[in-house]
């Protein structure tokens, strides 16, 4: 792990999430900021979370919203 | 009654007592059914059947409504629903449906699981268009594959997996949700995540989306992400390896 590369991206899922500490993401990010490959990983995790986001999010059926109004009577 | 919008506005008090019944149903309506379709849309990924999820959400609102009053004001609402809503599923759906290899398959694990290996979807992406790894690929991907490939990971990386990249709670709150300690939840999500970008690279594969992999006798199986991740990152080590090497001068 003395590559910084490999520290960073031992880090990134943490960084992406917002749990890493404030110390460490600014050693984050300012790595991102230098180090177009590391850059294009993150980038890439990033949209691929967005994508899931974006297809698993469903509407209730509006019957479904009707019931649960009903019960609360 | 005319107290209702009273009631709205103190809701950073302590924890909400003694409302009257019209006060407290307008207030759980007003606060409650706006997160009707984030509960609903985890019950589907929790039941993965549209008629159970149903069921499930209006068990979970009438265990909500029920025990409102120990809701305190002020903290996080769609996080306590999505706890109940998930304690609903454990005591009464899954007890029912009985998945004895799903609970298997969420066992804690060393290092040695086959199927845990590193994945990169980046590297696997990147070796099949031979340029800089493009999300659009995956975008071609219906609703319906993206819902199957979550669906397909064991139930609690799955849901760790859907309360984090979904839902967007911190690791405290899913640990809350799922009444597991942090670092399980941590570790779920990490493990949840390589498994959902394997199966969403088999999906791209399986419909032409990426060629096979160049490597790869045609099958993106056990153990093989870890080979590939190496081979992508072996030429950005190339590129830092004055940089790798005075660290390690340093260290050593």
């Amino acid at each position: 792990m003395d590559d910084p590369c490999d520290e960073v991206l031992a880090e990134i899922e943490r960084y992406l999430d917002g749990e890493c500490t404030a110390e460490a993401a600014a050693v984050v990010r300012a790595h991102l900021h230098d180090c177009s490959p590391c850059m294009d990983r993150a980038d890439f995790q990033r949209r691929v979370r967005a994508l899931v986001a974006q297809r698993c999010r469903e509407s209730a059926p509006p019957e479904l919203v009707a019931r649960i109004r009903a019960s609360l009577e | 009654m005319s107290e209702s919008h009273g009631g709205v506005a103190h809701q950073r008090g302590p924890v909400r007592r003694g409302l009257d019944d019209a006060t407290r149903r307008a207030t759980f309506e007003a606060e409650a059914l706006p997160h009707l379709d984030s509960l609903y849309s985890a019950a589907l990924r929790y039941t993965r059947d549209r008629t159970d999820a149903e069921d499930l959400v209006q068990d979970a609102f009438a265990r909500a409504y029920a025990s409102y009053h120990q809701y305190e004001p002020g903290t996080n609402l769609r996080a306590w629903l999505h706890r109940i809503l998930h304690t609903t599923y454990i005591s009464q759906w899954r007890k029912a449906q009985r998945r004895p290899r799903e609970v298997a398959a969420d066992q804690p694990s060393g290092d040695g699981e086959p199927d845990d290996g590193e994945f990169s979807l980046f590297d696997r992406v990147a070796a099949a268009t031979s340029r800089p790894a493009e999300v659009e690929v995956l975008e071609h991907l219906t609703d319906a594959e993206v819902q199957e490939a979550l669906q397909s990971l064991p139930e609690s990386f799955r849901t760790a997996v859907y309360l984090a990249d979904v839902e967007g709670f911190p690791y405290a709150e899913i640990a809350e949700i799922m009444d597991s300690p942090v670092g399980t939840v941590m570790s779920r999500l990490h493990r949840g995540r390589q498994r959902l970008q394997r199966a969403l690279w088999e999906y791209a594969q399986r419909r032409g989306l990426v060629g096979p992999d160049p490597d790869d006798a045609g099958e993106a199986g056990e153990g093989r992400g870890d080979d590939a991740g190496r081979t992508g990152r072996a030429h950005q080590d190339d590129a830092h390896e004055g940089a790798a090497a005075q660290e390690q001068a340093h260290h050593g």
